[in-house]
C-alpha cells in the first residue's frame, strides 16, 4: 500500500491531539498537560488507565485513517521491557518504528 | 428517506447470511436503518440498503478493517449485533478438540473482536448499542452443549465487563438469550431432546422471529441508554 511518510513532528502531533481529545472529555481538575513530557503509564502516570486507552485507542485510529493498518497494542508492544507507552517521547518513537516497518 | 424506527442508523450483524442474523438483518432493515452483513460466505440479503462484507469475524485484523471500512463509508456504526454462532453438539467425551475450539473462536472470540472493534467506532459518537445474541442454553445447560453453552454463558459475562469499560461514552452492551427457533442450527439437533425442553419452558413454545425483533428494539432504543450489562431471557428461561 502506498501511505505517505510519517516524520517525527507529525507522530508527536498525534499523540498530542489525542491528549487534547482527552482533555476534552475530562473534568477541568483531571485535565493534563499537553506536551511531549507527559508521562503516560507507570508510577509517575499523569493519567488514569482508562485514559491511557482512550490515547492509544485514539492514535491508533488516526493511523489507520491515514492508511496504516497497524495496532499500537499487539504482542510486541505489551511484551517489551519498556512500555513504548511510558510518555509522550516513547509513543512517538513507537509511532514513528511502525510506520518504518509499515512503508 | 426510508421511514421506520432504525431510519438514518447503521447496523452492523454478523451471520446476518440466515438464521437468527437474517431475521435481525430483515427487521432492521424493514424498519429504514442500513445494515452491513459480516460473514464468510456470499451475501443472501439483497436490499438496497444492505451491505455485505466477507469476512471471518474470529481473524482479528480481517475484522477491525472491516469494521473501520464501515464507519468510513457510513460514517459510524450505531449497532452491532454479534450473533454469528457454530454448533457440535456432542457428549463431552467425544467432543473433538476442533470443534470446541471453532465454538469458543466463532461464539465467543469473535463477539469480543467485534465488540472491541465497534466501540472504537462508537465511541466517537458517544453512543452506540452492542447487542449479543445469547441463548437458553447458558442457563438450561443441556447435555451435548457443553462447550456451546460455555460460550453463551460467557457472553454475559463479556458483557458485563464491556458494559463496564464502554459505559463512559455511552455505549452499551447487553444480551438477548434466545430460546430454539427454526433455523438450520436447530435443524442439525435431534426434535425431541428440543422439543423436551422446550416444553418445560415456562412459556411452553418454540420462538419467533418478533420475539427476538421485540427485545433487538429494546436494547437498541435510544431510551435505553440506561439499559446495560443485561441479558434477557426469551420464553421465560431464567
Amino acid at each position: 500500500m502506498n501511505v505517505p511518510a510519517i516524520g517525527a513532528e507529525a507522530a508527536e502531533q498525534l499523540v498530542l491531539t489525542a491528549l487534547v481529545a482527552l482533555n476534552d472529555e475530562l473534568p477541568e481538575e483531571d485535565r493534563v498537560a499537553v506536551s511531549a513530557d507527559t508521562v503516560l503509564f507507570g508510577v509517575d502516570a499523569e493519567i488514569d488507565s482508562l485514559s491511557l486507552v482512550s490515547v492509544i485507542v485514539d492514535v491508533e485510529t488516526a493511523l489507520n485513517d491515514a492508511g496504516m493498518d497497524v495496532s499500537l497494542t499487539d504482542d510486541r508492544a505489551m511484551s517489551r521491557a519498556v512500555s513504548p507507552f511510558t510518555d509522550v517521547r516513547a509513543l512517538t518513537a513507537y509511532i514513528l518504528e511502525l510506520a518504518d516497518e509499515y512503508q | 428517506m426510508t421511514a421506520g424506527r432504525y431510519s438514518g442508523r447503521v447496523a452492523v450483524v454478523t451471520g446476518a447470511r440466515r438464521g437468527v442474523g437474517r431475521i435481525i438483518a430483515d427487521h432492521l432493515l424493514a424498519e429504514g436503518a442500513t445494515v452491513v452483513g459480516f460473514a464468510r460466505g456470499e451475501a443472501t440479503v439483497t436490499d438496497a440498503r444492505y451491505q455485505h462484507v466477507q469476512v471471518d469475524v474470529t481473524d482479528s485484523a480481517a475484522t477491525a478493517r472491516a469494521v473501520r471500512g464501515v464507519a468510513k463509508e457510513h460514517g459510524g456504526i450505531d449497532i452491532a449485533v454479534n450473533n454469528a454462532a457454530v454448533l457440535t453438539s456432542q457428549y463431552a467425551l467425544i467432543m473433538p478438540a476442533e470443534n470446541a475450539h471453532a465454538m469458543v473462536m466463532t461464539n465467543l472470540l469473535a463477539p469480543f473482536i467485534v465488540a472491541r472493534e465497534a466501540a472504537k467506532v462508537m465511541r466517537k459518537a458517544r453512543s452506540g448499542r452492542i447487542i449479543n445474541v445469547g441463548s437458553m442454553a447458558a442457563s438450561l445447560e443441556p447435555v451435548g452443549d457443553s462447550i456451546y453453552a460455555a460460550c453463551k454463558a460467557a457472553l454475559t459475562t463479556l458483557s458485563g465487563v464491556l458494559a463496564k469499560e464502554f459505559g463512559s461514552f455511552g455505549v452499551t452492551v447487553n444480551t438477548v438469550a434466545i430460546t430454539a427457533i427454526e433455523t438450520d442450527m436447530l435443524a442439525q439437533l435431534p426434535r425431541e431432546k428440543i422439543d423436551e425442553i422446550i416444553a418445560a419452558l415456562p412459556i411452553a413454545r418454540y420462538a419467533v422471529a418478533d420475539d427476538i425483533c421485540n427485545v433487538v428494539d429494546f436494547f437498541a432504543a435510544d431510551r435505553s441508554s440506561y439499559i446495560t450489562a443485561q441479558t434477557l431471557y426469551l420464553g421465560g428461561v431464567h
